[in-house]
């Protein structure tokens, strides 16, 4: 069952060439997507149009069987959390606690409810010792995962992560994307866009957005395949990929190092 | 020397009294020309409060700093005697997102305020911005545009222009390229490469992302809470036992060859710089 589906999808920032033209594509329930695409190829532009911080000029987004209006757009926020890229711009509370429970807040949560949740989740991304820190006391990778439990305690359906490791270093990014993979077990959606082509093949599906179109769209591995489109897609391809296509080039490629390079490909 | 670091600690105060210890025992000496130094460590290794240290913008708890003759110490600025303004002309540090600074009604505005805060005439001023607004990759007709109005990666470079028309000996910049794609990173990387090679600049970099220490440094430094734990070689670092403790990513080319001799059964003689290189290696084993 698809969780999202929209269908000629275009938007333009005023004036200016589309951001996005006729996209077209769908999220399956409980799926992990990624969009992946360079700066500019209208990535985040697809998730704020999604979660409906902007108005497409034409076509339509549906979330869980409903279309994306103005009467809608509250119920679908209910479903779907983001955890934006800059995590200082999106620490909403003066500590760690009121930040969770921001969200919950938001939806008119129960006070009891509220304090029990916070706790709840706050050990789930394992910040329980900084309740009543101040974000400037956390790095970018605790923030982020305090902007996480204040999604997950809301109990959306969907979660998208847009860039959400970027701004880290490496083991802020590493744990991110732990939880991502968690998460997604857990049942939820996930979409994570990204320009990281390392992040990107830990996810079920893959499409690849280039100047605002959809160019590829179809499983991790078959996406990895797709040499063509990988070349003309102006991402920094994953070196094991360069290196069998600069074999196969050379026509020196047998099986077992193609197996190999493979596995490496995916992160095995 | 330009730059150097003589026993430096330093520690952020606190309210409760237990003041965090962020630099320790530092020594460091930086040339004025020629250097390309990346500077790496996890967030709160004290990468920044190091940078700041350079042109007197914090000064040492104990310890302490000499630029260009002038030695700064805890008390330096009490004593009245020193004027800092001069340093901070020549060790230009541009701040993690640049781009939030921006505030005039135009980028020729935006790039000259620098200067003439330093004293230099503007008509002096207004000649450099449209020297350097070229040397940023940018046409001088953007001179006339509102800074609003431009691209996140071209209003980063109209930042760093704003820094370059300072004439600063040294050029620091703080995550210059966080957030970036691929394309985006290489792009200004490239630029930063060339201030260093045309304008023979010392160009310091704090980044988190490895394959740039490995492609483009000659010397890496390493933080580590708040000690120096390396400064050296970026290609005798990656060998080095260490690096996991220090929470440091490795570079892609070093862990797809050492994949590749793992899985091949193989022992290339060489460590690859490029992945023109690793193959050159793979052809000679299959």
């Amino acid at each position: 069952m698809n969780i999202i589906e929209i269908k000629d999808l275009s938007f333009s920032y005023q004036d200016e060439i589309d951001a996005l033209s006729n996209v077209t594509l769908s999220v399956k329930k409980g799926e992990w997507v990624s969009i992946l695409g360079h700066n500019g190829s209208g990535k985040s532009t697809l998730s704020k149009l999604i979660i409906g911080l902007l108005k497409a000029d034409s076509g339509e987004i549906k979330v869980d069987g409903v279309i994306l209006n103005e009467e809608s757009v509250h119920d679908i926020r209910r479903k779907i959390g983001i955890v934006f890229q800059n995590p200082d711009n999106q620490f909403v509370g003066v500590t760690v606690e009121d930040d969770i429970a921001f969200g919950m807040e938001n939806l008119c949560f129960e006070q009891s409810d509220i304090i029990d949740k916070i706790k709840e989740y706050a050990e789930k991304v394992s910040m329980s010792e900084y309740l009543k820190k101040e974000p400037h006391a956390l790095s970018g990778g605790q923030k982020q995962r305090v902007a996480i439990a204040g999604i997950l305690a809301m109990k959306t359906d969907i979660i998208i992560f847009d860039e959400a490791t970027s701004m880290l270093d490496p083991k802020g990014r590493e744990s991110i994307m732990n939880y991502i993979k968690e998460i997604n077990k857990a049942g939820v959606t996930v979409i994570t866009i990204t320009h990281d082509m390392k992040e990107a093949v830990l996810s079920d599906r893959i499409i690849i957005l280039k100047e605002g179109r959809v160019i590829a769209c179809g499983d991790t591995n078959d996406i990895l395949n797709d040499k063509e489109t990988l070349n003309s897609s102006n991402l920094e391809l994953l070196l094991p990929l360069k290196l069998q296509y600069l074999l196969d080039e050379a026509n020196l490629s047998n099986d077992k190092v193609k197996d190999i390079l493979w596995q490496l490909s995916l992160n095995k | 020397m330009a730059i150097k670091f003589e026993q430096v600690n330093f520690e952020y105060p606190s309210f409760d009294g237990y003041n965090f210890s962020a630099l320790k025992d530092i020594n460091l000496e930086i040339a004025e020309k020629g250097e390309f130094i990346t500077l790496i460590g996890e967030t709160g290794s004290g990468k920044s409060t190091l940078v700041q240290h350079m042109n007197a913008l914090i000064r040492p708890t104990t310890g302490s700093v000499t630029i260009y003759g002038i030695k700064i110490e805890k008390d330096t600025k009490k004593k009245g005697k020193v004027k800092l303004n001069p340093l901070r002309q020549r060790v230009g540090l541009v701040f993690q997102f640049p781009e939030y600074q921006l505030f005039e009604e135009t980028v020729l505005k935006d790039i000259i305020f620098g200067p003439k805060n330093f004293g230099v005439k503007e008509s002096v001023a207004i000649e450099r911005a449209k020297q350097v607004i070229k040397h940023v990759g940018l046409d001088e007709e953007y001179l006339k545009r509102s800074p609003f109005n431009l691209s996140g990666g071209e209003k980063k470079r109209v930042s760093i222009a704003g820094i370059l028309a300072m004439e600063p000996d040294i050029l620091v910049l703080d995550e210059p390229t966080s957030g970036l794609d691929p394309k985006g990173r290489d792009d200004l990387l490239k630029l930063f490469m060339g201030i260093h090679n045309d304008l023979n600049k010392t160009v310091i970099i704090i980044t988190h992302d490895m394959n740039t220490v490995y492609k483009y440094a000659s010397r890496v430094l390493v933080m580590n809470e708040g000690h120096l734990v390396y400064d050296g070689l970026p290609q005798e670092l990656f060998s080095k036992e260490n690096i996991k403790s220090w929470n440091l990513d490795i570079p892609d080319i070093i862990t797809i060859t050492r994949q590749l001799e793992d899985k091949l059964d193989v022992n290339f003689d060489r460590q690859p710089h490029t992945i023109q290189d690793l193959f050159e290696l793979v052809k000679e084993v299959i």
